[in-house]
């Protein structure tokens, strides 16, 4: 191993992986502020890299033009996931263990509409090859750095919007007291609602990344899923700046293992195992039992 | 044997209804008594199938293919236990979120070890050479008596379970699932018990596993998809998570529904069946979880009556 | 309706708090140096609310743990403990049992479902233990019974109904578990006056068996008439130990606590 393999990995890993931080900050936005464990949140991805691919393809719009509205769209599409299902849910006093296998079959559903619309070829992003950028020594698509910049772009604003301005404050009240929220007069239902857009443009934009950067499939999102929820659950405890954190060492390390192992899944094997584990010993740690 | 009167359709239908039943009704223990969900079925499924099948296939045998199929069958069942155990003692103590991470995490990683040891699962392409441990006569026939036999397996599975309701254990579980730190604090070790549910409940999706990959004859990383923790999870929901018949109840509705009515009787145009209708299946069963879920929560049978078992348990 | 093993306890055990200190966000919950529970056979903890008295039970429980310090129990027949090293299961075996503050229930069991549970060993609970339900039901029945006629509670087989139902079965529960030392948190509060004298009624039963037995209560009555000493905790430390009288009249507790005229 030598500086080379080292920078190879931090080049990759930061630009390859950039949009699973940007998966992960929407994921957890919701995860943290409502609760939810929203494995539908897979498919809000999937559907980012449709609207993208459909926008560019029908009307002839660059990378740079479609990235915008693909996020939004899948924006409104998780607002109306709220509205149709999560909403009529928690009204319905649905527990905890149920919320989790409803969004479960949100995403089959969506997963497979998706199929059943677009049918099974693997589609494309029509895009000229991206220039290709050398950061240090290792060539880089312009695509991949865009990515980069819209993570931190989007993690900086999301970070100023939910820890400075006013909105972050009714956000920020609402999740820790929702009864004492609503009673000094924020009104949840706007909260919520922005909440749930802005997951969902993170989510987009993330699918929309995915896509230009190989292809665009119904499981686009499935196949990140496992690994953006590993990185909110190890880092999400630290608040935003813990899954950013999370999230760009888990790109590294993806990046790393993958050029050391020769082999994607192995790296992804190693994720896996090396995180349940730290989950196990964490709990170790911090054992305590509440109530009673 | 005489099998014309019986559609060769039937046989594989009522085979999947025959396997989903089996691995709904162990959830059931897990999901509908102790209420840990596990989105992991298939990884336990999976590990029993390709621990069996490797072992039957790439082991030269010094005796009967009768005995070396029923070792590689004890085999893939206690490496499915083993794994449950590995894996419930992962979870025992985390949150629902730890839950959801360490079970789709060992179905992904079971995956993954299929697609990638190809040396002994044959990766992507496959693994072959698995038979019946008997050959009487036309394949049909054969896959008649297996259907027959895995049907008996699935019997004692719900047998067990029926039990189970019947016991201080399964008492335990509902406990646990109702209020663990309670339990607790009754002297009870939950996490102890969980961990053991978790081994025998794998086990039996292993077993399960390994009987499926024997009617498949060919086993491949993409009978591992997360449509089969669906299956299990849709028929166990639909039927009602918290009965015992639950699982069968809604495995025979739904997979039948699908796998039997829509694939042998319905005058459907031919292409249909080569995506349209699989891609259909799954948004149903997405679909129905969702409407389960939201309007009648317990499923088709409701709630479990522990009012009415236990009278009849204790001859009142 | 008290066991016999339980008579034959010569002396009553205690649990030795030591240098246990609690604390939440960074504000001292509990803080106490040297407590000794169990010198009598009734004790009561008293004090305002927010004082610790919850928090302190738990500590003992082992359901909330212990920033420094230790919590053992000492007892003839296996000697001395650390609850605070064991997990909270460990506490029922060792005899050391505590009934809730809040209601606490188990939704989709009877109430006689709830008892066996809580009289059945753990041998008894295994996945391979399929036979064993009339063995538990048989050597317990009668104990149960006496219980159900005690209070009574009338059809078993029916499930916890109101939230002083629930909260009598939640003490059932624990006289139940037979123990040697019984943590009563609040356990008159919601019960019909009827219900709490027979509760009284019992608690008496058993300190006179042996148990050791420490009841937290708002109702003062029920701890002057009941207890033979009281403890008084302010500001997470017990401040005043005492007798019902010495404490009743106390200055400080009655400053801090009673009020002027609540005696």
């Amino acid at each position: 191993m030598d500086l080379d393999f080292f920078s190879k990995a931090l080049v990759i890993g930061l630009t390859e992986h950039a949009p699973l931080v940007l998966a992960a900050i929407g994921f957890s936005l919701l995860y943290r502020l409502t609760g939810l464990i929203n494995v539908a949140y897979s498919e809000t991805i999937t559907l980012g890299a449709y609207f993208g691919m459909w926008l560019n393809t029908t009307f002839n719009l660059n990378f740079y033009a479609v990235l915008l509205p693909a996020g939004l769209m899948a924006g409104l599409v998780s607002v109306g996931t709220y509205f149709a299902i999560f909403r009529p849910a928690k009204r319905r006093n649905v527990g905890n263990l149920e919320l989790i296998i409803i969004s479960f079959g949100l995403s089959i559903l969506l997963r497979h509409a998706l199929q059943f619309v677009f049918g099974y070829p693997v589609r494309f992003f029509d895009v000229p090859p991206p220039h290709t950028i050398f950061v240090l020594g290792v060539g880089v698509g312009t695509f991949r750095l865009l990515a980069v910049a819209s993570v931190a772009v989007l993690a900086l604003a999301l970070y100023w919007f939910i820890q400075r301005s006013s909105f972050g404050l009714q956000i920020r009240a609402l999740a820790s007291d929702e009864d004492l929220a609503q009673a000094s007069g924020i009104r949840p239902l706007f909260v919520t609602v922005l909440i749930w857009f802005i997951a969902g443009i993170a989510g987009g934009m993330a699918g929309a990344f995915y896509g230009v950067g190989s292809s665009v499939a119904p499981l686009l999102g499935w196949r990140q899923f496992l690994f953006i929820f590993l990185v909110v659950v190890v880092g999400g405890r630290k608040g935003l700046g813990g899954v950013i954190v999370t999230g760009v060492l888990t790109g590294i390390g993806l990046a790393a293992m993958t050029l050391q192992f020769g082999q994607v899944l192995y790296a992804q094997l190693a994720l896996i195992v090396a995180f349940v584990v730290l989950l196990k010993w964490r709990s170790k740690r911090t054992a305590e039992t509440v109530k009673v | 044997m005489n099998l014309d009167w019986l559609h060769a359709f039937l046989i594989s239908g009522l085979f999947s209804v025959v396997v989903i039943v089996g691995l709904g009704l162990l959830l059931h223990l897990q999901l509908g008594l102790t209420r840990i969900a596990n989105f992991g079925v298939v990884g336990f499924f999976g590990i029993g199938m390709y621990s069996f099948g490797v072992l039957f296939t790439k082991v030269d045998w010094p005796f009967g293919d009768l005995w070396a199929f029923l070792i590689s069958l004890a085999f893939g069942t206690l490496v499915a236990g083993i794994a449950g155990l590995l894996i419930g003692w992962l979870i025992a103590d985390l949150d629902e979120d730890g839950v959801l991470v360490g079970t789709l995490g060992f179905a992904t990683a079971v995956f993954i070890l299929a697609t990638t040891e190809q040396d002994l699962t044959g990766g992507a392409l496959g693994l072959g050479g698995l038979k019946f441990p008997y050959d009487i006569g036309s394949v049909k026939a054969n896959e008649f008596l297996w259907l027959v036999i895995v049907s008996i397996v699935v019997a004692l599975i719900l047998l067990y379970v029926q039990r189970i309701h019947r016991t201080p254990y399964g008492r335990l579980l509902i406990a646990i699932g109702a209020n663990e730190p309670l339990a607790r604090s009754l002297g009870k070790a939950t996490f102890r018990n969980k961990i053991w549910l978790f081994a025998v409940g794998s086990a039996g999706m292993g077993l399960i596993g390994a009987l499926f990959g024997v009617m498949k004859r060919f086993l491949s990383p993409e009978s591992l998809g997360i449509d089969v923790t669906l299956a299990a999870m849709v028929a166990l929901v639909i039927g009602g998570t918290a009965r015992v018949w639950g699982a069968v109840v809604g495995g025979f509705l739904v997979i039948g529904f699908f796998d039997i009515v829509v694939q042998s009787y319905l005058p459907l145009p031919k292409e249909w069946y080569g995506q349209a209708i699989p891609n259909l299946k799954q948004i149903v069963f997405g679909g129905v979880l969702i409407m389960v879920l939201l309007f009648r929560p317990l499923g088709i049978l409701g709630d479990m009556r522990r009012d009415k078992l236990m009278r009849r348990v204790h001859g009142e | 309706m008290v066991s016999e093993t339980q008579t034959a306890t010569l002396t009553r055990p205690q649990i030795h708090v030591q240098n246990a200190v609690k604390s939440f966000n960074g504000r001292v919950v509990v803080k106490i140096d040297d407590l000794v529970l169990g010198d009598q056979p009734i004790e009561g903890l008293i004090g305002p609310n927010g004082a610790g008295k919850t928090t302190l039970m738990r500590m003992i429980m082992h359901s909330t743990s212990l920033d420094t310090g230790t919590i053992s129990f000492r007892n003839e027949s296996v000697g001395d403990v650390v609850l605070s090293d064991l997990p909270t299961h460990w506490m029922a075996p060792h005899g050391v049992v505590k009934s809730n503050q809040v209601i606490m229930d188990f939704d989709k069991l009877t109430i006689l479902d709830s008892m066996l549970l809580s009289v059945s060993q753990a041998k008894y609970e295994h996945p391979h233990r399929i036979f064993d339900e009339k063995t538990v039901y048989n050597s317990s029945i009668e104990h149960i019974h006496e219980y159900m006629e005690f209070f009574e509670l009338g059809d078993p087989y029916r499930f916890a109904g109101s939230a002083g139902e629930k909260k009598l079965l939640d003490i059932i529960r624990c006289l139940l578990l037979q123990p040697r030392f019984l943590l009563l948190d609040e356990p008159t509060a919601g019960l019909p006056e009827e219900v709490t004298s027979k509760v009284v009624e019992i608690v008496r039963e058993l300190a006179t068996a042996g148990t050791a037995i420490v009841i937290v209560e708002h109702d003062l009555n029920v701890i002057w008439n009941l207890c033979d000493e009281v403890h008084f905790m302010a500001e997470g430390s017990v401040v005043l130990h005492g007798s019902p009288e010495e404490i009743r009249q106390h200055k400080t507790v009655v400053e801090k606590y009673l009020g002027e005229g609540h005696v």
